[in-house]
């Protein structure tokens, strides 16, 4: 029989050799566990002469315990390498590509509603909803523009009745003339929707398109205010300070009356987008007439305001550079899946 | 409209001012500039040559052999076709690499054996009018050598207008108007021009002019002599040219010169063809018509005004001459007329004859009656100082019950400043109201304007009118900006508003849908598609083209629409829609039909070729979708009002909607397989053939749902008891019959039943299904048990005896 010492020894050489968890549980089985070795050298005691007995009993029993912390030490050592193994980067091709989950998108419309929404509405302004289907009354005669007045003629309009006494609305402006009757001022409010124009379609040209109609009412309201407010909004839109020009500007139902021009984001010296003049028409503004608060109740002499019409489908163009209006209401996911 | 900056200078005085400052600067305050271009850019490119000699071509008949002396140290030779070029001519020569109007680039060539060095050109080859029957041979005494535009002073450009934006400016329709902007925006003067009609010695009776209509103010008629009508002095059709107006022959370039001058139309008749008795303004006669200028034969009604001579139509009134009356080549005696219309029914008659001429282009705008003696002695004026001979003949007669507009407006300088946000002095608003030729008398705070005939009409009429016109005459560049302020409450959100937003970020983000905004148009093709022909619809009476007068109901039907499109370029489509349907038969007091606000669902992917378990059917997908998103919402999913129900039959269901695999979504819509006859209709067979499903939901029915309460149950304390259990049931008895019978036999213990399988086939007796369950028994205080499981088992199988099937495994 061997000595405790020498089986230590032949023990750890197995233990440190073995490459797997089996080996080690093979191992563990022969000496530690019923019917082993270290059993059988423990069983062996009382068959010893009476003074070797201790010594040989301490020594089994140290046997199994360097047996066991050697085990130990070796499974530590043989899961270290396995995690060893999955940390080097053999095989890791980094170039694969993502494997991507489908995605949703927000029409770009709605994108940039959300973004002024979210502006103006932290700038006090109410965001309102008004009627497509209009009364000639508040799409025309309440914001001074009467019948046979040529300012309809800007504005071919899709009419319900021959007589046109609904029409779909030509702009969001209808809606002023709602929330003027309806909230008391002072009142700020804009007004994003669709409107209709009865237009031949082509690249530039659209018969339903949308519009962004902006109101502020309220005392001691200049022409100052309203560069300010525009100059917000630009900001906003754009990201970065635009600078802006007044010039008159014809619309029954703001005096005086201006367009807004923008200068161009997208050049220095001239480009296609703004017909190399390095200004944009962005938008119609300007005091909101007498006449106008007047029909709706509101004392001018009081109260004042100013108005601005945004094209949003145009703004929608500018900022991504679509060569095409009629991109926007086709439906086509080729498109609608770029702005997701 | 075209303006031409050298008739502009007749007016005002624009030394020192290019063209482009005049155009950038009546941008910012006047009119919209769309264009600045070079009059006729090919006369500074010709050269002004004279004709030394000229021979017969040797070999051609109708050509001749000229030398030309072009300022260059020798005189070239050029071949020259025309009939009128002879020695001592001045004449254009468009010498080799000179590219003309029509595109031709011409250069040295030998025409039948002759060199040719370039060319004698017509007129029309410079792009100067229509005269072609022989070269151009210049008036005066230019400078030879010189280029044509600079030794005839015709350098001109030409400033193109945007009409709408002096669509509320009557005094801007006339070069005289603009020259009165620019003496305003400059400070310099405006020249004075005489109007006034010359006397007439020894002048006949005064036509007789008769008003029947309300619809003319004013009517102004003279008879002139002398004329000898022909072609008018260059200066006049250069002007013309310029602005785009084609000469024709004195006469009628007079009129349009005029009308082109100061704005105000007016019609020149051949006396011959006019009656004895005088003109007479009346209404047109129903059933009468007349024959336009242009040749057009036009129906009258009793709207439009007509201008009568002895029974019959010489001109539509403000719209258009008669050709019966027009002047002739030959005319030496005519009538001149010059009238004032009402804008409403000029507007009426010429955009229901579709005829929008320069004269009713003016009236439209509503111009004063007092141009009506301005342009009449203008016209004369001008026409004496191209033909001294001709003279005024008979007594004016100028009839109408017009009067002057002219009126005084009050304006308080301190109101000026308030609404501009100018600190402007005085002075300085004054100053600017007087440039623009209004009288002003100043009191303390509150003066009165003087408001001039011509920009009384309807332009400047109160005190906003004039603080405009000092705010684009002081300029509103020179305005600084001012913030907002105001006082901070917290704004009231919209429900709605905030409703749609919180569905599109989980639509858009989570389930992954595309958003779509679609035209409220439908066309009538895809109606008949999707059955919905018969409905009644919203509908324009002027639609874009025919078959799209129709606004859809609902929202669904738009996105449908683009299907076929879609499923050529993409096998998944998932589209979502937030959009309004418009109802007609649902009028409130004003007549408008009442918008929906809905939201359409549409997901479609490629047919399977074999059949899809049961856990892939889309329409489950679709309803996953809609029900996460009522989660989402905070909407109560389990209340009856919301939970996706089969349908009792007869119910009226979308007509898109399969009619076997629908549900209903409570109050708030339907959820179901698109019909496959529509699917046909659409195109979607065949490579396309799909299986599409869809929800249409309205919005405010979601906004009325009850609402989720989010609350807290204790977590149970002791394990409950997993059992997977399977039932084979006859087919016509539904998954929740099955879940009611787990309930029943877990005595209030079933705390949930998860469907895992579904599953028809070989191994079960024909007319059932397997349905298979994981069942979480739980109880509250203890721990169940195997008996507890077992019990429940044996109560299973009788619950699914009592519906026909039984227990398979447990
Ligand atoms: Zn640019």
């Amino acid at each position: 029989m061997e000595s405790a010492n020498t089986l230590t020894s032949t023990v750890k050489a197995r233990i440190e050799a073995a490459g797997s968890d089996t080996e080690l549980r093979a191992i563990e089985r022969e000496y530690l566990e019923k019917g082993g070795v270290v059993a059988g050298l423990l069983a062996a005691v009382p068959s010893l002469p009476g003074p070797e007995r201790p010594a040989a009993g301490r020594a089994a029993n140290q046997l199994k315990l360097e047996i066991a912390a050697a085990l130990g030490a070796a499974r530590e050592r043989l899961a270290s390498a396995d995690l060893d193994q999955e940390r080097s980067s053999a095989g890791f091709d980094a170039s694969l590509p993502a494997q991507h989950s489908p995605r949703g998108s927000l029409h770009p419309i709605v994108q940039l509603t959300r973004e002024l929404s979210d502006l103006f509405h932290s700038m006090g302004f109410l965001v309102l909803d008004g009627p497509e289907v209009e009364t000639d009354e508040h799409n025309f005669e309440a914001l001074n523009i009467p019948r046979d007045h040529p300012a309809r003629d800007m504005q071919d309009t899709f009419r319900c009745d021959p007589e046109g006494k609904l029409v779909l609305r030509t702009h969001t402006s209808a809606v002023q003339v709602r929330a003027m009757r309806q909230l008391k001022p002072p009142m700020r409010a804009i007004v994003p929707g669709k409107v209709f124009r009865q237009e031949t379609t082509d690249a530039s040209h659209e018969h339903t398109f949308h519009q962004m109609e902006g109101i502020v009412i309220d005392k001691d309201i200049t022409v100052a205010h309203l560069i300010s407010t525009m100059k917000v909004l630009l900001r906003g839109v754009f990201g970065r300070e635009i600078e802006v020009r007044l010039r008159p500007g014809y619309f029954p139902f703001v005096e005086p009356g201006f367009e807004l021009d923008a200068r161009c984001p997208f050049c220095k010296s001239g480009c296609s987008v703004c017909k190399q003049s390095t200004w944009i028409e962005l938008l119609p503004c300007g005091m909101i007439h007498p006449n106008v608060l007047r029909s709706s109740g509101i004392d001018p002499e009081t109260w004042g305001g100013f108005a601005f019409g945004l094209g949003l489908s145009r703004l929608v163009m500018l900022r991504f550079q679509i060569d095409d209006v009629r991109h926007l209401l086709g439906g086509d996911l080729r498109f609608l899946e770029q702005f997701s | 409209m075209h303006l031409s900056y050298r008739w502009l200078a007749r007016h005002v005085d624009l030394s020192g001012i290019t063209p482009q400052q005049v155009a950038a600067d009546l941008t910012l305050s006047t009119a919209e500039v769309e264009g600045l271009t070079r009059f006729a850019p090919c006369l500074s490119d010709v050269t002004v040559g004279l004709v030394k000699t000229r021979i017969k071509h040797p070999d051609s008949d109708h050509l001749s052999v000229c030398t030309v002396d072009v300022g260059q140290s020798e005189p070239l030779q050029i071949v020259c076709g025309a009939p009128n070029v002879a020695a001592g001519q001045l004449v254009a020569v468009a010498l080799s690499g000179t590219e003309l109007p029509g595109g031709l680039k011409l250069k040295k060539t030998k025409i039948r054996g002759q060199e040719s060095n370039g060319m004698i050109c017509s007129e029309r080859e410079l792009g100067l009018g229509e005269e072609h029957s022989g070269i151009w041979v210049l008036p005066g005494a230019p400078h030879v050598g010189r280029p044509v535009a600079e030794a005839l002073a015709l350098e001109d450009w030409v400033i193109e207008i945007d009409n709408k934006s002096v669509t509320h400016r009557p005094d801007l329709w006339g070069h005289r108007g603009f020259a009165r902007e620019l003496a305003a925006i400059y400070g310099r003067a405006l020249k004075p021009l005489d109007v006034s009609l010359p006397q007439a010695p020894n002048a006949s009776a005064a036509i007789a002019v008769r008003i029947e209509s309300a619809a003319c103010p004013r009517y102004l008629a003279v008879a002139i002599e002398g004329v000898q009508n022909g072609r008018s002095p260059d200066w006049l059709r250069h002007l013309l040219l310029a602005v785009g107006q084609r000469p024709i022959d004195l006469l009628v370039d007079l009129s349009n010169f005029v009308m082109l001058d100061l704005g105000q139309p007016n019609h020149l008749f051949d006396r011959r063809r006019l009656s004895p008795a005088g003109i007479l303004v009346r209404g047109a006669n129903s059933g009468e018509r007349m024959t336009t200028l242009d040749g057009v034969e036009r129906a009258l009604e009793p709207s439009d005004l007509l201008i009568t001579s002895g029974g019959s139509a010489v001109a539509l009134a403000g719209v258009m001459g008669g050709e019966s009356s027009k002047v002739e080549p030959d005319t030496s005696a005519l009538v001149l007329e010059v009238a004032c219309f009402q804008p409403a029914g000029i507007r009426r008659t010429s955009s229901r004859l579709g005829l929008r001429s320069d004269s009713s282009a003016r009236f439209e705008k509503h111009l004063s009656p007092t141009l009506v003696a301005e342009a009449a002695g203008h016209l004369v004026r001008t026409l004496q100082s191209i033909q001294p001979d001709a003279r005024i003949t008979s007594q004016v007669s100028d009839v109408g019950a017009w009067m002057d507009p002219a009126l005084r407006v009050n304006l308080r300088p301190a109101r000026v400043r308030a609404v501009l946000g100018a600190a402007l002095p005085d002075s300085e608003i004054r100053s600017i109201l007087e440039r623009l030729g209004l009288a002003v008398e100043a009191a303390e705070n509150s003066w009165s304007v003087a408001i001039p005939s011509i920009r009384a009409t309807k332009d400047l009429t109160a005190e906003h009118d004039l603080i405009e016109e000092v705010g684009r005459i002081h300029r509103y560049g020179n305005i600084a900006e001012r913030v907002l302020v105001g006082e901070l409450t917290p704004l009231p959100r919209d429900p709605r508003q905030d409703l749609v937003r919180r569905a599109e970020d989980r639509l858009a983000g989570g389930a992954r849908f595309h958003q779509t905004i679609s035209y409220s148009f439908i066309g009538d093709e895809l109606l008949d598609q999707l059955g919905l022909a018969g409905a009644e619809h919203v509908s324009v009476v002027n639609p874009v083209a025919d078959g799209f007068s129709s606004m859809r109901r609902s929202v669904l039907p738009s996105v449908l629409g683009t299907l076929h499109g879609n499923r050529r370029h993409r096998a998944d489509v998932r589209m979502f829609e937030f959009g309004k349907g418009y109802l007609p038969e649902e009028r409130n007091s004003s007549g408008e039909p009442r918008e929906v606000h809905e939201l359409a669902l549409v997901w479609a992917r490629p047919k399977a070729a074999t059949e899809r378990p049961w856990s892939a059917d889309l329409l489950l997908h679709m309803q996953g979708v809609v029900e996460d998103l009522f989660v989402h919402l905070g909407l109560d999913v389990g209340a009856e009002s919301l939970g996706a129900a089969a349908v009792e039959a007869g119910a009226k269901i979308p007509s898109w909607a399969n009619p076997g695999r629908v549900k209903r979504l409570g109050k708030a819509g339907w959820i179901a397989q698109v019909d496959p006859r529509v699917l046909r209709r659409l195109g979607l067979s065949g490579e396309l053939a799909s299986e599409v499903v869809g929800a249409e939901i309205n919005v405010d029915a979601l906004l009325a749902a009850p609402r989720r309460k989010l609350g807290y149950t204790p977590t149970p304390r002791f394990p409950g008891s997993k059992i997977d259990v399977a039932l084979a049931l006859p087919t016509e008895i539904s998954a929740a019959q099955g879940v009611a019978a787990i309930e029943r036999a877990g005595k209030g213990q079933v705390a949930q039943a998860e469907l895992f399988d579904v599953y028809q086939g070989p191994n079960l007796t024909s007319g059932r299904k397997s349905l298979a369950w994981h069942v979480l028994l739980q109880a509250e205080g203890r721990t169940l048990d195997e008996e507890d499981g077992q019990k429940f088992l044996k109560r299973l199988r009788r619950e699914a005896e009592l519906l026909g099937g039984e227990l398979r495994s447990e």
